[in-house]
This record gives structure tokens, sequence and C-alpha cells, in this order.
């Protein structure tokens, strides 16, 4: 389950940004990918609410710059992550 | 609820499944990097022009334009550059030669004084701010129409959600909802004038899925994107529907299954008399199914059976069940038996004379479902959900598979058309020879310039038309009232009828003229009239026109090979026509003037020649 969430959250940012899956990791963020524009930053809200099914606060959804802090958000709303 | 499934494309295989935004979002980025050459499939350019932020929308148009079965290929104009674009000629919007036009409006930026300053504003104004929206639109449309032929698809305006004046708002016809709903209707008069120009409903679309759902507040102050995440799919697939209609993928033919799809249980099993199906509860949810199949059949869709079962039983159901709504005669083909339904939908297509990309498949067996989709991926099916019976009518019509810009008199009658192709069948075994079969028949072929009520009939022709139709251009009606007044071309419209009916309005033919050549842009016919000759008498007609009436020397045409006209390969040379050099994988053939008598047609049709009046001499 909590490889799942990972795996999951991990294969919505490579789809929405076109990255390949397994180039994403802790030093994935808004600096370092290129295709992370902010156009494709609201894309990546909405696919990550649409995927986890849930909605993020304003102020969550201008936080969620990188890969850890997508998950630090995420686990705010009780998605499990392995630890 | 309803996914889409992709064909293949360049490395993808066919039968991926379209469900959540971020499957859109994959495909987007993937097609990002190919050419059409690449994913083979054939380029469909939509401009888009707007006044807000419509990039999270892009994905969902690019995966519903990659399950059309075209390549995306996308202008998005600068923010609120709409009028920049549309009335320079020589924009980045006209360089870009646009298939399609999306001009995505959004009123609270286009007219303040009807949205967030409506009571601001002193009542006398706002009848000028009504006309405001009006004047901008119709500048914009008319801009496009007068540069580019390519459809322009028009958003209207959804109503407030949270009107001004609360619930006082629903209380005057001087209030903002009912001053919206004004300037909707008469944004839709302006686009009926102005051709061209169809009116995506957000207003219908935002009343469906709820003003709540479908805007987000978040979006629109952050990035004046107001499309909620819930309303992207929603809106982006309408959009899909257009995109079909627009480029001849309507749907043509309902196939369903009987046992829990047109009643609940199994006849087989439960008998007749044991079948769910009546006024309560869950026969009421196969009645109210039913009822929107037998809807969809008054709008022309064909409707065929495909069932494992024994013939018997069905018919007696189809006849004998106080209940059906349905009857034996709705159902224009049927194949009841226990061989796989891969076979069966063959023979049905067979049948009917359509391809198999034409079927939509209604089911509720997950392995027919899948059986299906593997064997004849290009057959759009659609899964029942297990005893979701409340949900059914609506799983049939959301996806809008038989959607079409236009409905016409030939669309009411089609059903009935081909149970008289039956009867002619019948005679035809009745007869010796083929052309005695034929001339029983007492085919009577109409040609004419079409007028004004023919023109949606002959867009629709070259909009639908796959297997009788040597250069497959799709047209408009605006393309073809363009076609029929230049001085420097002619559309010429069929119209066939024989001893057991009238089929209509069937077949086309639009020429060109220049410097002495008569050149034939498209020549097409209705599959449900192939085989009797009247091809070969609108052929001569337009030799003879072109020859003798026109004066040209020569007339040519050429064969524009797809994947379904195969059929029209020999179409030329079978009448008369002498091969010219192949280019560009066309093959073009020629008739030259003063080879002799003209041939006249098959001496089996009464050709009668409506009023020519209207055509270029």
């Amino acid at each position: 389950m909590q490889a799942d969430n990972d795996a999951k959250l991990k294969r919505t940012l490579a789809e929405v940004l076109g990255v390949p899956e397994a180039e994403i990791g802790d030093d994935t963020s808004m600096d370092t990918v290129a295709a992370w524009d902010s156009l494709k930053h609201l894309n990546l809200v909405l696919a990550v609410e649409d995927r986890f099914g849930l909605s993020l606060t304003e102020e969550q959804s201008f936080e969620i710059l990188s890969y850890p802090l997508l998950k630090a958000v995420l686990q705010e709303h009780g998605v499990d992550f392995a630890a | 609820m309803s996914s889409r499934i992709l064909p293949s494309f360049a490395s993808s295989p066919a039968g991926r499944e379209l469900r959540a935004y971020a499957d859109y979002a994959a495909v987007a980025n993937e097609l990002a990097g190919l050419t059409p050459d690449q994913t083979k499939l054939p380029p469909l350019r939509v401009a888009v022009l707007r006044n807000f932020t419509v990039e999270p929308l892009i994905p969902v148009l690019a995966g519903e334009i990659v399950a059309a079965g075209f390549h995306p290929q996308f202008y998005v104009g600068d923010f609120d550059a709409v009028q920049a674009d549309a009335l320079n000629p020589n924009s980045a919007l006209y360089a870009f030669g646009p298939d399609v036009i999306v001009l995505a409006q959004w009123l609270e930026t286009l007219s303040p004084a009807l949205t967030t300053q409506f009571l601001s504003t002193p009542p006398a104004q706002i009848e000028d701010a009504v006309n405001g929206v009006r004047a901008h639109v119709r500048e914009i449309a008319g801009a496009l129409n007068a540069n580019v032929r390519a459809p322009v698809l028009l958003n209207n305006f959804p109503l407030p959600g949270e009107p001004t004046l609360g619930i006082l708002d629903s209380q005057s016809a001087d209030h903002q909802t009912s001053t919206i709903l004004r300037l909707n209707a008469q944004v839709l008069a302006d686009a009926k004038e102005l051709a061209g120009v169809a009116i995506v409903d957000f207003m219908r679309l935002f009343a469906l899925h709820g003003s709540a759902n479908c805007i987000d507040e978040r979006y629109w102050q952050i990035a004046r994107a107001p499309l909620a995440q819930k309303a992207l799919i929603p809106v982006g697939s309408e959009y899909g529907k257009f995109f079909r209609a627009l480029r001849g993928k309507t749907k043509k033919c309902l196939v369903v299954d009987c046992d829990n799809t047109l009643w609940g249980g199994i006849v087989g099993e439960d008998g007749p008399a044991g079948i769910k199906l009546g006024p309560t509860y869950p026969g009421s949810c196969f009645v109210a199914l039913q009822q929107e199949i037998l809807n969809l059949h008054h709008r022309g869709v064909i409707l065929a059976i495909c069932s494992k079962n024994n013939e018997a039983d069905v018919l007696e159901v189809l006849r004998e069940h106080p209940d059906m709504v349905l009857k034996e005669e709705h159902f224009a083909a049927r194949q009841i038996n226990w061989d796989d339904k891969v076979t069966n939908l063959r023979r049905i297509a067979a049948e009917l004379n359509i391809g198999t990309d034409g079927f939509v498949l209604l089911d509720d067996s997950e392995f027919e479902v899948d059986f299906v989709r593997q064997g004849l991926p290009e057959v759009a099916v659609i899964a029942l959900p297990p005893k979701a019976y409340a949900s059914y009518r609506s799983v049939l019509t959301a996806p809008g598979y038989f959607d079409s810009l236009s409905f016409t008199a030939e669309d009411r009658r089609k059903t009935a058309m081909y149970g008289e192709n039956r009867q002619r069948k019948a005679l035809e075994s009745a007869s010796t020879s083929l052309a005695e079969y034929l001339a029983k028949l007492e085919i009577e072929a109409e040609i004419g310039v079409p007028s004004e009520i023919d023109v949606p009939r002959v867009a629709q022709l070259t909009q639908k038309t796959n297997q009788f139709n040597l250069t497959t251009r799709r047209y408009t009606e605006r393309d073809v009232r363009s076609f029929a007044a230049a001085d420097g071309s002619d559309v010429f419209a069929l119209k066939v009828r024989d001893r057991i009916s009238d089929s209509g309005l069937v077949g086309v033919a639009i020429l060109t003229y220049e410097n002495g050549t008569a050149t034939i842009d498209s020549f097409l016919l209705s599959c449900r009239v192939i085989g009797r000759g009247v091809e070969d008498a609108l052929l001569s007609f337009v030799v003879r026109h072109a020859l003798h009436t026109k004066g040209c020397n020569r007339i040519v045409g050429a064969y524009v090979p797809t994947a379904k006209n195969a059929m029209v390969e020999g179409f030329y040379a079978r009448n008369g026509f002498a091969a010219l050099d192949e280019t560009d994988g066309h093959r073009t053939w020629e008739r030259r003037a003063g080879g002799g008598m003209q041939p006249e047609g098959p001496v089996w049709i009464t050709l009668r020649r409506a009023d020519l009046t209207h055509a270029s001499r």
C-alpha cells in the first residue's frame, strides 16, 4: 500500500512532466526539471488531486514544488508512504 | 464511468484507456515529441483562441483527438489576443492553417458588467453590455469566416451559480440569470446567421455537472484558469464530440446484446415471462434504456442485435413481450446464435454494408467486452456496469458516439431503408438476371443543384461517406454553399427512388473548372444505393455537363486511396476514363471532349434533371 502510493506519485509526476519514471527522486523539483513550468504545475496539481482523490488547499498547491514536498503534503492528507 | 479507448499510435499499442486526467496528460506528453508521420495518424490542426487559461484543457483535447484517430496539432493564441489573431490576415493563427478553431470565451473577462459588476451597472447599460458581447463575437467569428474555412466552435456562457441578487435574481426577467439566458439565445441566433459557427453548450454542461464542480475559484484567481479539475474531462470530451462529428467519425450503428442489456435476466433460463422488464425496478431501468435506444433509432442510428441465444427465444420476446419498447422491425440486422461476437459483428457489417468502425457495441458481459476490444479495436464498446441498472440509460448516451451536427429527413428514415433493402434482396432472388432485377426496380435518378434545404445533407454525406468516395474530402455546409455559389465550381446532388422506396439524397459530385479543364473534386455515393448503377448515371451526367454544357476540353478525376475506399479504385477506368500519371500517391484519370458520344448511363435508370438554372454555365 505504502509502496503503491509512492509508485503512483512517481508515475503521476512522470506522466504530467513527461520525464522517465526512473528519474523521479528526491532531487526532482521545479528547479531541476526543465519541463516543470507554471502551466505544467497547474496540470500537476489537477492530476495529483485526481489520482489521489483529494483536494489541495491554495497554500498547498503553491508548496508542492518538488517531489519531497509533494510527499509531505500528501502525508498531511493521510496518504501513507514508506518511512 | 465511460472511458475512451485509444487506437495504436507510434509505438503505443491499441486499447489504452483514458479515464483520469493523468492518462490524458500522459498521452499529450508522448505526442509532444512526435510528428504525424511517426504516429501514423492523420493530423488535425486545432487553433484555440481564448481569453482565459485553457492550458489544463489541452491534454484532454489531445487525448480526445487521438481517440478519434487523429494526431492533434495545436496553436494556442496568446492570452486575450483573440482580436489580434482573428482580424489580421497575416497573423500566426492563419499561418498555422487550422482545421478547427476553438473560440473559448469567458464572460467574466469579456464583460464584467454582466458578471461581477452586474449590480453596479445601471440597468440601461445592461443592454449595451449584451450588445457589446454580441458585437465582439460577431466581429471575431466574421473575421475567422472571412479568412479561413475552418469551422469555429464557440462556447456559450454558463449561468451564474451565485447571482448577485440571490433568490431575488430569479424573480425578474431583467436580472442576471435571465439576461445571460437572453444573451446565449442571441449568440446562437448570431451563430446561425454567420454559418460555420457551432455552439458548444457550456450552459448545459455546467448545469449537468454543476457550476460548483466546474468552476474552481482557486485556479481562477491564481492563473485565470476557471475550469475545475472535475470539469476538464467533461468539457474536453464535449469538444471531442464536435471533432468526431466534423471529421466523419460519427458512429452509425448500435449493436446490442440481449440478456442483462435489453432486459434483466437470461431469457433462455428464466423464460420470456421471467425476464425483468416492466414498470417496476429493475425492469423499469431496461424500459428506460430501450426508450433511449429507440430515440437513437429515430435519430437515424441503425440498430442491430448480436446475442448468444436461441434465436426463437429472443424473437418471442421481441414479438410477444408487452413491455418491449423495441420491436423486431427496429433492428436492421441480427445475429442471434452461439458463434463468437467478433465473427457476428463482421457478419452484421457485411449485411449492412458498413464498416465495423461505425459500430458501437452495448454489452454487459466483461468477457464479450474484452473479446471485441481485442478482436475489433475499431468498435466502440460500451460496457454496462454489473447490476447498476439505473445508470444504463446515461451510460449509453453520455459518450455521444452518435452525435452529429446535422439531423436530416434521411436520418429519420434510415433504418426503414435498411428494411426496404431486404425487400429488394427478395425481389433480386426472384429475378433471373441482374439487369432484369434492376429494370423491375424502376429506379429514378434525379440530378440537380442542391437547394438550401439539401445543403446540410450534402455536407453530411461528404463528412460521413467512407467507402464509395473517390477523394474523401470533408466539407462543412459553408463549404458546400461556397462551391455552389462560385462561378468556378458546381455542386450536384443525386436523389434516388425506386418502386420500393424513396432513398432521398444519396450522391454528391463537386466540379471545379479552370482553363478548360473540369476537375472532379468530390464524387461520392451513400453505401445504401451502391450496385444499382446510379453512380454511373451521376458520372455520365457530370461528364456531359463538363464537356457539353460547360464546353471544357477535358474532365479529370482523382482516386485518393484511404483504408476504406478500395471499392472505387477502378471506377474511372471502368467508365471510359484514360489513366494519367500517378502524383503524390493519387491516381488521376481523364476524359477528353470529342471522343464520340458520351455515355448516357445505365438503360434501366430513368434520369430526371432537377432545376439546373443555378449551375454555373
